[in-house]
């Protein structure tokens, strides 16, 4: 079965800054990892930690968290709020012992084509290395 | 769920005997087995011990290594099964040919959430099992394996025991009628008044007969004795619930005792969510409606000299009552759930009871049957209006029979 | 420093009798306090406007029914209280008051607040036997010296926030050598003063008892410690929680109890986060098995992450947990990690924004770049 595997991560992007930015590394051809499924949304800020929470519990490999940098949000503040709530999630997460490697977050602006190539296969190397996540196989969820 | 599809078969007189020389609970997984290799099933729900540890989870399960830690009858009744299955199907049936292993309790339970619309029955094959009653939550908890003992103590004597909770002491349903025009369960498994050498399989619908004929198991074995004994431990339960029920009336009847009852009562509305009836996504309890001014808080106050926080505890127990007594399956979810031990169960079992009987009703035997609030007779409870020129409309006695 | 009203009672009897000449005097309206109900050893908040029935307040009883902060939030939620009352609620409790207050689902208006300096409560499993005025004697001795009772809810022997902050009269009890002769409390704030005057007693000025205050908190905190060693690699980490978490019944009654969640309805018990039968068979299909009904670990972890931050500690979910789940330590220990995160202590201060409410431009620097 893991004679290649490839794993399943999940990406929200908010569609002013990294999303654009995701487009085009599309259009200057750069490989992206096959690996990535994108969810765009207005804003980071829209990112509910429950969605990264139950992406990661129903089974993603990983899970990234994408926006506008700092002090560059199309509704001023979205992303210091996601910056929390990552700050959040991954302490509760390391508080309960959960894999805090799989959840990840990362700025890429709409003209950081390079750059969201460039993450997107870091974090999907970084997830291929570590394996599929366990609860893929647990039940008694 | 069509009608025809769950019609009684003719005669079900006879069931399926399977050897039981390694316990009857392993003869049953055993069958589980066999059903799920050769694919006369998909998949079943049972409860299934969460390994290193005395938990049991509900799970639906395929894979059959997963059946080693499966118990068709575990000594606690961790969440309603009824309300399990409602959890699996009510936002659409099922597209597998599934098994659910059910106490009859459940099963009730099960039928009544059919009933609410809250499940769907198709590609279900509902099997319930003869129960001895479960343990006290807390008490498995504490102290596992002595209650595991206990538990195979009361597997031994069938007719009720202190060490099982006290609605399963006197509980007369602990088995499944199985001539009703639409029965609950589709095959039933016989475990009482059988030497520990054998487990009955029962088919009750042409659903079960199915389910046997594809695991090649003949019908073909007398069903007198376990109905003889049957019989007999329903008498003396019925006989213990009866004197059980006099007496704890005397013990809360009228308003003092009754509020007594629930003086503990903090609130947590944790009988209201494990109760398999109660299936509202909001309870009318928990819901804005019940929100007051800073100014009736203080006005009611007034009214007694001092005003108890949280409020109404009485008025959400009794309301609770007047929603889904009539449905009430005595399962005793409740009260296991209960972190102050307030006899909630038993209260209303009592109350269902008397409510069901005035009805002539009785939740989760028949899933043909209406709910009694959903029906009506032109002419009933004349009682109510005119008392003096006519009988009752329902006496009280118990209908059904094994 | 702050004047101290020293009334010549024994502590409980003291603060009641404060009480009934708050009531007599009409400097309040009603009393929030604990009160004995019916039953023995069953006690409730509630709200007292007679003065006859200040006999049956039991202000300091070492038990815990519901979280204070929860109840006031459903008594002013509507609108603000319009008469003034008093309060006399623990620390914990008050904190929770104080968080809600800043979600907008309490108002603390006309409300003097009366907290103590607290020794614990009982888990409310040691009410019921019939037993409880037994626990009694021991309880006051071991709050005279300063002592952890171990049989308090696990979260009050590992308790370091048992002052109160905002209150307007501290009662002192922990520590308190003169607790069976006399009452003292600590006027804090000018609210506090003009409740006190002409109330009988002696006024002097005084400071709290720092020394045993300290003492107890060591304790505590070693006891933390300890409470804390108890949730490792058997009961975290996926696996460990799947153990953990085994007994859930999905009751949601720690959530229904905790005074944090004050949602409503609870995303959790929302269309939402109800699985469909497809989800079951896809399950099926992937791991040979599924639990039903699902979401027991996502409930608890995005419970969690909702409301840890603000988490008191107040160890209501614990009790109520009718699976004997250790959810309150879960609760703190993940809570304090948060509230170290962001520099928070939930409920020390009203104006204070919710972390999750507010940011700081410059914080957690490169992250993300």
């Amino acid at each position: 079965m893991e004679k290649e595997y490839t794993p399943q991560i999940i990406g929200f992007l908010c569609t002013w800054c990294s999303y654009t930015g995701a487009d085009l590394a599309g259009v200057s051809r750069l490989q992206i990892p096959p690996s990535i499924r994108v969810i765009r949304l207005m804003c980071s800020g829209r990112i509910d930690p429950l969605f990264v929470t139950k992406a990661f519990i129903s089974g993603s490999d990983g899970v990234m968290m994408m926006g506008c940098h700092p002090g560059d949000c199309h509704y001023q503040k979205g992303n210091y709020y996601t910056r929390r709530r990552y700050k959040t999630i991954n302490s509760v997460f390391e508080s309960l012992h959960l894999d805090t490697e799989r959840i990840f977050l990362s700025w890429v602006s709409a003209s950081e084509g390079v750059k969201y190539a460039h993450v997107t296969k870091e974090f999907s190397d970084k997830i291929t290395g570590l394996g599929p996540n366990p609860v893929k196989k647990e039940i008694f969820l | 769920m069509t009608a025809t599809e769950n019609i009684k078969i003719e005669k079900p007189p006879k069931g399926a005997s399977i050897p039981a020389k390694e316990g009857i609970k392993k003869a049953i997984l055993g069958v589980f087995k066999k059903a799920l290799e050769t694919e006369a099933l998909d998949a079943i729900m049972i409860p299934v011990k969460v390994p290193e540890t005395e938990s049991y989870a509900w799970v639906l399960l395929k894979d059959t290594t997963l059946l080693e830690n499966a118990d068709p009858l575990p000594p606690v009744m961790t969440i309603q099964g009824g309300k399990v299955l409602s959890d699996l199907t009510k936002h659409g049936k099922i597209n597998k040919n599934i098994a659910a292993v059910l106490r009859p309790c459940e099963t009730r339970a099960a039928v009544e959430l059919f009933k609410l619309k809250q499940l769907h029955f198709e590609n279900i094959t509902l099997i319930s099992i003869d129960c001895p009653g479960a343990i006290p939550l807390s008490e498995y908890l504490a102290e596992p394996e002595k209650s595991k003992k206990s538990f195979d103590n009361v597997l031994d004597k069938w007719d009720g025991d202190d060490a099982v909770r006290k609605v399963c002491q006197i509980c007369y349903r602990f088995s499944l009628p199985t001539l009703t025009n639409a029965p609950a369960s589709d095959l039933h498994i016989g475990l009482s008044g059988n030497t520990k050498d054998d487990v009955l399989l029962i088919p009750v619908t042409p659903k079960g007969e199915k389910i046997l004929e594809r695991l090649d198991l003949k019908a073909d074995s007398s069903l007198q004795k376990w109905e003889t004994k049957i019989k007999e431990i329903k008498k003396i339960k019925s006989q213990r619930r009866k004197k059980f029920n006099h007496d704890f009336k005397a013990n809360i009847s009228g308003p003092e005792k009754f509020t007594a009852v629930f003086d503990g009562c903090i609130n947590c509305h944790n009988c209201q969510s494990v109760c398999p009836i109660c299936y509202c996504q909001q309870c009318y309890f928990d819901s804005a409606t019940t929100k007051l001014s800073s100014e009736d808080y203080f006005r009611r106050a007034k009214e007694r000299g001092a005003l108890r926080f949280p409020l109404d505890t009485i008025l959400f127990h009794l309301g609770r009552m007047s929603h889904m007594a009539l449905s009430c399956v005595s399962c005793g979810a409740c009260e296991d759930a209960c972190p102050m031990s307030i006899s909630v169960s038993q209260v209303f079992s009592l109350v269902g009871e008397q409510t069901q009987q005035a009805f002539n009703y009785t939740p989760g035997i028949n899933r043909e049957e209406s709910l009694a609030l959903q029906d009506y007779l032109e002419d009933e409870f004349c009682e109510v209006e005119t008392p003096s020129e006519c009988e009752p409309t329902n006496s009280n006695e118990v209908k059904e029979n094994v | 420093m702050s004047d101290v009203l020293k009334i010549k009672k024994p502590v409980e009897e003291g603060i009641t009798e404060f009480l009934k000449f708050l009531l007599e005097k009409n400097k309040v309206k009603g009393i929030f306090t604990l009160r004995k109900a019916g039953k023995t050893d069953s006690f409730s908040y509630s709200l007292i406007t007679d003065v006859e029935e200040i006999k049956n307040a039991a202000p300091l009883t070492p038990i815990m029914p519901a979280n204070a902060g929860q109840l006031l939030s459903s008594f002013t939620l509507e609108d603000a209280i319009k008469e003034p009352i008093a309060v006399v609620i623990r620390p914990c409790e008050l904190r929770a008051f104080v968080e809600l207050t800043k979600r907008t689902q309490a108002n603390m208006e006309n409300i003097y607040l009366i907290s103590s300096t607290c020794a614990g409560v009982f888990p409310l499993k040691s009410a019921q036997n019939g037993k409880f005025s037994q626990l009694l004697p021991k309880y006051w001795e071991a709050a005279k010296k300063s002592e952890v009772l171990a049989s308090l809810r696990p979260t009050c022997t590992a308790c370091e926030h048992f002052v109160p902050a905002l209150a307007d009269i501290t009662i002192s009890v922990v520590g308190n050598k003169n607790l069976t002769e006399e009452c003292s409390l600590h006027l804090n704030t000018s609210k506090g003063e003009e409740l006190a005057q002409g109330a009988p007693g002696n006024k002097t000025t005084e400071k709290l008892n720092d020394k045993e205050l300290a003492q107890l908190k060591e304790l505590r905190l070693k006891e933390r410690e300890k409470l804390f060693a108890s949730v490792n690699d058997k009961n975290l980490g996926l696996a460990g929680l799947v153990k953990t978490f085994a007994p859930c019944l999905s009751c949601h009654g720690c959530r229904q109890v905790c005074p944090i969640c004050f949602c409503t309805l609870c995303d959790f018990d929302s269309k939402t986060h109800e699985d469909t039968a497809s989800h079951y068979q896809s399950e099926l299909n992937q791991k040979g098995g599924a639990r039903v009904p699902s979401g027991t670990i996502f409930f608890h972890t995005g419970r969690m992450i909702h409301m840890a931050v603000s988490c008191v500690n107040c160890g209501m979910c614990s009790d109520v947990c009718p699976a004997d789940i250790p959810v309150a330590t879960l609760f703190s220990m993940v809570g304090e990690s948060l509230q170290k995160l962001f520099d928070y202590l939930p409920g020390r201060d009203l104006e204070e924004p919710a972390p999750s409410e507010t940011f700081i431009e410059n914080e957690f620097a490169g992250l993300g770049e």
